[in-house]
């Protein structure tokens, strides 16, 4: 008859309580143990430079952890990192600029050989870089470029957008004859996005003139680039070109598209994205009208998150490099093949 | 005599303009977001001319019916007295394994739905049984939650997954009788709600155990039970949901579905007039809350109003939202 009370029974909660902390402090250590920093050996090497000999570790901090192409840059860059006998660390910054910034900072107190970073903001990074380099450590900047830095990797952002903008703009004067509607699904939140905006629309606005831009929204994934393309369909049902800041938004679009009625093949219609993202890639090999994408090679990427520390470690001259950025579209099968297999 | 009865039957049954003004009046106060809607519907008509167009109202349904099946349990949830911030990354996780398995797995679109529904449940139950069983906070629980299923969804599935096969594909695109098949199991999840709410002992549970749950205890409620059973609920419903979004995209990325989505249905549901004190609502309300979401969306898209101005009009829309929840009568039994 006896009925427990509404409220936990004060042993077992505070058995659980036990067990949780129990289970924490023994994963806490287990933590501590893997990814412990080579103490005495980074103490080392502070205050100069490392040689290649003691270049024994990297420390990729790409911050945008929701991406699939983080998962193939960490698979591929530690890959490439093994062949060197580097070991490859990363942070986990989840698209947070504060987080990255206190990784960032662990990464230096704890004297890591060499840092490449994609700063989420390129002002915040510059007193983080200069004090690793302070600390004789290798600072390389990722997609973009830094006051204080050993090198970068460059990527040109613009140019992938105007490399779409310029296709896109090509093909509505062959098929619409320089007419039509067009939708472009943009980022203005951060500096990559506005880059690529900027690249993409003045290229196209320039080259197609009498092709009205019905809307300009923002949306980087493929939820919002699906809801934002049915209202903009809802008021402009002959849309003919979607482009996106981000394959994701694009395929969003594209789905939107069809929903609409739109034949997977239309010949009036033209969807293009950036990135080189597998779902956009299938569907341009397909055949459809998602016509085209401004793809990074993941791999090309990767040899150049090992190879441009090593290259100042080794002291070489001009060791920056320029990661090329290639709009692939339904001709370029082999191209897509090797894509989709770089992101397997 | 007769004639005079059967007169005054038809009278009862069809009340007249006063009584019908009366009975609107009513609804507005128990609901002022009604108001505020129609308002809305009434400026983005007149300032775009294309708002009331069947297809564009065709697609704020769409949109909005992932937004709807979540919010009816979720709201459920709230007026307990409880809260579910983890239904984002469920949804992720359901939207993947449903995918995974239509997919990859090949399996009929009847085995994904039901995998991901599995999950979900699973999900709800783990935040079931840390909240309502161990006492443990709901806010703390479920927002570790969040990020400890995000991190699973992108353990399993770290890459992005596409091609479900036109099977899986009828989730998401089919019509009946003409209605977007989201649409449909959103209303049916909307009238399920309502009724339970209304007309079951169990729902009427679920108003006093939000209301005071030392009171329901003591009154022989079982106020562990029931909010448990909300929460598989609820990460059912938000596993349905990411299903129903794998199926009309034919993709699903780990790191992106759902991101945000948790914000959004707190967003409808709070709207809605569903205190989040527990102990008040009504699934009206979150259908309210729902169509404002969405007609909001849809009508700044169609206006062209710049990014940062959206983000500021919804941040406006929660404040009112709010403000109208807290200044209005409140819908309790």
């Amino acid at each position: 008859m006896t009925r427990r009370p509404y409220f936990v029974a004060a042993a077992s909660r505070r058995q659980f309580l036990t067990w949780s902390a129990g289970a924490l402090a023994t994963t806490g250590l287990a933590a501590s143990g893997c990814s412990a920093p080579e103490g005495s050996g980074s103490a080392k090497a502070a205050g100069a430079s490392p040689s290649p000999t003691t270049l024994s570790r990297i420390g990729l901090d790409y911050p945008f952890t929701q991406l699939p192409l983080y998962t193939t840059l960490v698979k591929l860059s530690t890959a490439a990192a093994t062949k060197h006998d580097v070991k490859l660390l990363t942070t986990s910054d989840a698209s947070n600029p504060d987080t990255q910034a206190t990784n960032l900072n662990t990464w230096v107190a704890q004297k890591m050989p060499a840092i490449v970073s994609f700063p989420m903001v390129f002002e915040a990074a510059e007193s983080i870089a200069k004090a690793a380099l302070d600390a004789g450590l290798i600072w390389v900047t990722y997609g973009g470029t830094l006051e204080n830095q050993s090198a970068d990797i460059q990527f040109s952002f613009r140019e992938g957008g105007r490399l779409l903008g310029e296709a896109a703009a090509k093909w509505a004067d062959e098929e619409l004859g320089g007419k039509g509607k067009v939708a472009f699904l943009v980022d203005n939140t951060i500096e990559l996005g506005r880059e690529r905006t900027k690249g993409m629309v003045d290229a196209f606005t320039k080259l197609a003139p009498g092709v009205d831009v019905v809307a300009q929204e923002q949306a980087i994934d493929p939820d919002t680039g699906l809801s934002k393309s049915n209202a903009i369909l809802a008021k402009h049902p002959d849309l003919n070109i979607v482009l996106g800041i981000t394959d994701a938004a694009a395929y969003g679009g594209f789905k939107a598209l069809q929903q609409a009625g739109r034949k997977k093949g239309d010949a009036k219609t033209f969807v293009g994205g950036q990135d080189g993202a597998a779902p956009s890639l299938l569907a341009i090999k397909q055949g459809t009208f998602y016509r085209a994408s401004s793809a990074l090679a993941p791999q090309d990427i990767a040899n150049a998150i090992v190879d441009v520390p090593l290259a100042v470690a080794a002291g070489k001259a001009n060791p920056s490099v320029q990661v090329p950025v290639k709009l692939v579209g339904s001709g370029d099968t082999a191209e897509i093949d090797a894509l989709l297999a770089q992101n397997a | 005599m007769t004639t005079a009865t059967t007169a005054t039957a038809a009278e009862r049954a069809v009340p007249g303009p006063r009584a019908l003004a009366a009975g609107g009046l009513a609804t507005l106060r128990r609901q002022p977001l009604l108001l505020v809607l129609a308002l809305l519907v009434l400026v983005f008509q007149l300032s775009t001319g294309s708002f009331l167009d069947p297809g564009n109202l065709r697609g704020i349904a769409t949109d909005a019916a992932a937004l709807a099946i979540v919010a009816v349990p979720l709201a459920l949830l709230v007026i307990s007295g409880y809260l579910d911030l983890s239904v984002g990354s469920t949804l992720a996780l359901g939207a993947l394994t449903a995918g995974w398995l239509a997919g990859e797995q090949a399996q009929s679109p009847v085995v994904a739905v039901v995998g991901a529904l599995a999950v979900g449940a699973a999900v709800g139950a783990v935040n079931g049984v840390l909240c309502c069983y161990l006492g443990l906070s709901p806010f703390i629980v479920t927002l570790g939650m969040l990020a400890a299923v995000r991190g699973l969804a992108q353990q399993l599935f770290p890459l992005p997954l596409s091609g479900f096969g036109d099977g899986f594909a009828w989730l998401g695109g089919a019509r009946i009788a003409g209605i977007a098949a989201p649409v449909v199991i959103a209303g049916a999840v909307l009238v399920a709600g309502a009724l339970f709410l209304a007309y079951t002992p169990t729902g009427r549970h679920v108003f006093a155990i939000g209301v005071n749950r030392e009171a329901a205890y003591l009154s022989g409620i079982d106020v562990r039970r029931t909010p448990f059973a909300l929460f598989v609920v609820t990460g059912t419903a938000a596993a349905l949901a990411g299903a129903i979004k794998a199926s009309v995209l034919d993709s699903a990325v780990s790191g992106t579905s759902g991101a945000g989505f948790e914000l959004t249905v707190l967003t409808a549901v709070l709207l809605g007039g569903v205190a989040l004190s527990g102990g008040s609502g009504s699934v009206l309300g979150v259908l309210l809350g729902v169509l404002f979401l969405g007609c909001l969306q849809n009508g700044l898209t169609l206006l062209s109003v710049p990014t940062f101005w959206q983000q500021m009009a919804q941040g406006v829309a929660l404040v009112a939202g709010a403000a109208l929840a807290y200044f209005g009568p409140r819908t309790t039994r």
